[in-house]
């Protein structure tokens, strides 16, 4: 019965936790190159170089002395966002939409003051938020304005797009769509729906929403399959070179839509997870295999492996 | 990718298994350690008095064997004196002096443990003379009889001899060895001189039988040697004996059991009882003694002080194997890697009920306090040791009830990783924030499960003395970790994440 049931999901092509941490992050991420992902203040440097946007980055708070300047630094910036440097899953991250000179008003509309930021700041310091408890930088950084395109399948928040990209390959892609029961946020284990994007278009196909699949946005009730996601090809062009940037063979990138300034890569994760494979209703392991079946000499540029992934994923 | 891992693994079954066989093969090991071992209690009593001058009484005595220990050993004198002499034929206890004028008793104790011998093989033995015989034509007929035997193997020699012996009718009437020698003899002595004519090593056996019982008299038997070991034989040559195992020689060399000069021996008698002796006793007895490589190695020979602690850290890694298996095989989350091990073995202090109650306190009080503590917007390390203080004090507080009231396990908290408890208490509330109270719970439950069975495992007697005795199982534990941390296969979990692939819709 149960050898039955695992037959099925192979046959499907699921990829399981065992197989993803064995046979590709073990073996395609040294773990001397975590910290350029999991820190991100390495992570917009390194973008930097390659020419890939990420939010402006105002300030990095790297010690208790330097909050003391908290009030100047703060001075001549209306919006901004406070985030630990190695933070995950959306903890510790406040966005902050409105000021006056000393209150400050936060995306979802609570007042907070100089000093509860300056207390968060300090936790963030100490590591509260870091994966391994470690001391923590403070990121200051622009707000992102999220594209209108989502707007009636959002609610509040940021979506965010999240594509695998495998030796340099996008393989799998998904938008994620922050719900009421998300708080907002982007992460699909707090309740936000994910979309699956099919590579070759960049048109959302399915979408789970608490492992169920849904083809209506709960809160809003407009449609969630059928949308264009805009920008698609700079998005894979992104995606594709964080291999290149990181030297990472299995990632996770995650991309948001500025308003302004388009696409912008959020944040990379060298664990990503595997529920993409429930919103696109897909399994990630055949397409991993695909890519390792390809012949040779085929995968030179960037350019061919998005037309390689566009044209066979 | 997988093969040096697996092969490594396999490298480690192969070892254990090895290893294993050498000690049950080899060194006679039990193959469940667990099962009961024959154990005897060995009494021999008389009572001696002197017929006026200095008495002698040697007595033959148990000797230790392959398969055989002999240990507590007491002696009772009276005003005698007492020498133990060991000779090639077996140990004798000798009291000398002189009696009072309503004798003495003397008395002989000890405890015999048995098991299977092992490959240890007896010595063959050389041939010994013929046994007293009045004159040499019966040498001569004997012989003659034998002749044709000498050509088989030893054996079928005996069988042979032993037909003889038993029916008259089928002996060739030109015979004329029995015609002279019954009647005269006894069946004892014609059989030796059959088997001497024949070149078969053989001899008498005093001794008793090791059941329960009292015996006065010891029992006489004939030993053959058939080439791998002394085959018994009844006195008379009539039967083998098939209980042969069951028998405790005292001497082998005809020399009486009990010999007395200058006095007389009453009321011998020999008081054989079945002892439970503990497991560990035995193995103990049994392996400190040998020389043997591995046994010299064994954890048998650490001072007893620190085997206690031995005997449950090699079952520890049962526990850790176990959380291998429920993180990556089924799929269940528990607080922290090792916590559920570090509980299990709290527990062997605070006992099983007593122990689950702390956990859920501490979790409950800790969770409570930890709320508060947010509020307070305390740094990291500076809360994480409030809560550890927080904890100490509850305890502090509950030992001094406890006290009062007399109830005493509360007070038994030993060293309980506190420290470990703390830092369950903050995953315990992250994983509340981000997961809410339903995995929180859940997680708690497979943590106090495994801790559960892990205290099981590790207090089991049974399995202790197995891995104490055969600590080569840790090889195949590791083993074990090895192949689980290369199962790339799908977790149970997953079955049910996934469940949506599997609908053929
Ligand atoms: N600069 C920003 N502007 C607006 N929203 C943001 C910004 N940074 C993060 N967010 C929101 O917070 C979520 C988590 O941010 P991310 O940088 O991915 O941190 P984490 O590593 O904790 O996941 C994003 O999905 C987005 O919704
Ligand atoms: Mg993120």
């Amino acid at each position: 019965m149960i050898g039955q049931a695992f037959q099925q999901l192979k046959e499907a092509g699921v990829l399981g936790i065992n197989n993803r941490n064995a046979e590709y992050i073990m073996r395609y991420n040294p773990r001397s190159l975590y910290p350029l992902v999991d820190n991100k203040v390495l992570t917009k440097r390194l973008a930097k170089q390659y020419g890939i946007p990420t939010p402006v980055l105002f300030h990095v708070i790297e010690n208790y002395g330097s909050m003391k300047n908290l009030k100047t630094m703060l001075e001549d910036i209306k919006e901004f966002v406070v985030k630990p440097a190695s933070g995950s899953g959306g903890s510790g991250i406040i966005l902050i939409a409105e000021r006056t000179r000393n209150v400050f008003l936060t995306q979802s509309k609570k007042v907070v003051t100089l000093e509860y930021l300056s207390y968060h700041i300090s936790d963030i310091l100490s590591g509260i938020f870091s994966l391994q408890g470690h001391e923590d930088h403070a990121i200051i950084e622009s707000l992102i304005h999220p594209d209108q395109v989502f707007s009636a399948v959002t609610y509040q928040g940021v979506p965010d797009v999240r594509i695998i990209v495998y030796r340099g390959v996008p393989v799998m892609a998904m938008v994620r769509l922050p719900t009421k029961d998300s708080d907002g946020k982007a992460n699909l284990h707090r309740g936000a729906i994910g979309a699956g994007i099919e590579l070759g278009t960049g048109q959302t196909i399915t979408a789970v929403h608490k492992s169920k699949i849904v083809t209506h946005h709960p809160d809003t009730g407009n449609p969630v399959s059928g949308l264009q996601v805009p920008h698609w090809d700079t998005m894979l062009s992104i995606a594709t070179l964080a291999t290149d940037m990181t030297g990472l063979g299995y990632i996770g990138v995650d991309i948001v839509i500025d308003r302004d300034r388009g696409p912008v890569l959020l944040e990379l994760n060298a664990r990503p997870g595997l529920a993409i494979q429930m919103a696109n209703k897909s399994g990630l392991l055949k397409r991993l295999e695909d890519v390792d079946a390809a012949p040779d000499g085929i995968f030179t540029t960037p350019e061919k492996r998005i037309a390689w992934a566009k044209e066979n994923l | 990718m997988k093969r040096p891992a697996v092969l490594l693994a396999l490298g480690l079954l192969i070892l254990t298994a090895v290893l294993l066989l050498y000690r049950i093969i080899g060194l006679g090991y039990p193959v469940l350690p667990a099962s009961t071992g024959q154990a005897f209690h060995f009494k021999f009593d008389g009572h001696i008095k002197s017929d006026g001058g200095d008495t002698t009484l040697s007595v033959a005595l148990p000797s230790e064997r392959p398969g055989l220990i002999i240990s507590e050993e007491y002696f009772g004198s009276g005003s005698l004196s007492f020498n133990l002499f060991r000779k090639e034929s077996g140990r004798y206890g000798v009291w000398i002096g002189q009696t009072g004028r309503d004798g003495e008793i003397v008395s002989y104790r000890a405890m015999i443990l048995m098991r299977s011998p092992g490959t240890a093989k007896p010595k063959s033995p050389v041939l010994e003379k013929y046994p007293p015989l009045t004159n040499k034509d019966e040498q001569t007929a004997a012989e003659k009889i034998t002749e044709r035997l000498k050509l088989l193997p030893l054996p079928e020699r005996i069988e042979t001899i032993l037909k003889l012996m038993e029916d008259s009718g089928s002996r060739p009437p030109e015979l004329t060895f029995f015609k002279f020698m019954e009647g005269r003899y006894s069946q004892s002595t014609l059989l030796l001189t059959l088997f001497r004519a024949a070149l078969i090593p053989a001899r008498v056996v005093d001794g008793v039988r090791l059941t329960e019982g009292i015996v006065t008299k010891p029992l006489t038997w004939i030993e053959a040697w058939n080439g791998q070991t002394w085959e018994g034989l009844s006195i008379d040559g009539k039967e083998t004996l098939k209980d042969q195992a069951t028998l405790l020689a005292l001497t082998v060399d005809g020399t009486p059991v009990v010999h007395v000069a200058g006095g007389k021996i009453n009321d011998t008698r020999w008081d054989i009882n079945r002892q439970i002796v503990g497991q560990w006793r035995h193995n103990y007895e049994h392996i400190s003694r040998s020389e043997r490589f591995l046994d010299r190695w064994s954890l048998f020979r650490l001072p007893t002080e620190f085997q206690q602690t031995f005997r449950i850290l090699l079952l520890v890694p049962i526990g850790a194997l176990l959380i291998c298996i429920l993180r990556n095989i089924i799929g269940f989350p528990t607080f922290g890697i090792f916590m559920p091990v570090l509980m299990a073995l709290s527990f062997r202090n605070t006992g099983l009920i007593y122990g689950l109650s702390i956990f859920a306190g501490v979790i409950l009080v800790g969770y409570a306090a930890r709320r508060f503590l947010d509020r307070l917007r305390l740094l990291l390390v500076p809360r994480m040791s409030v809560l550890l203080t927080l904890v100490i004090v509850c305890f502090t507080l509950l030992a001094l009830f406890g006290n009062k009231f007399g109830l005493r396990q509360v007070m038994a908290v030993g060293l309980l990783p506190f420290v470990i408890l703390v830092m369950t208490i903050e995953r315990f509330f992250v994983v509340v924030e981000e997961h809410g109270i339903r995995t929180a719970l859940q997680t708690s439950a497979g943590s106090a499960a495994v801790a559960f069975i892990t205290y099981l495992i590790i207090s089991s007697e049974t399995l202790q003395l197995t891995f104490f005795i055969y600590p080569e199982l840790l090889l195949s534990i590791g083993a074990l970790q090895i192949l689980i941390g290369r199962y790339t296969g799908y977790r149970l979990s997953e079955l049910f994440r996934f469940r949506e692939f599997r609908d053929p819709s």
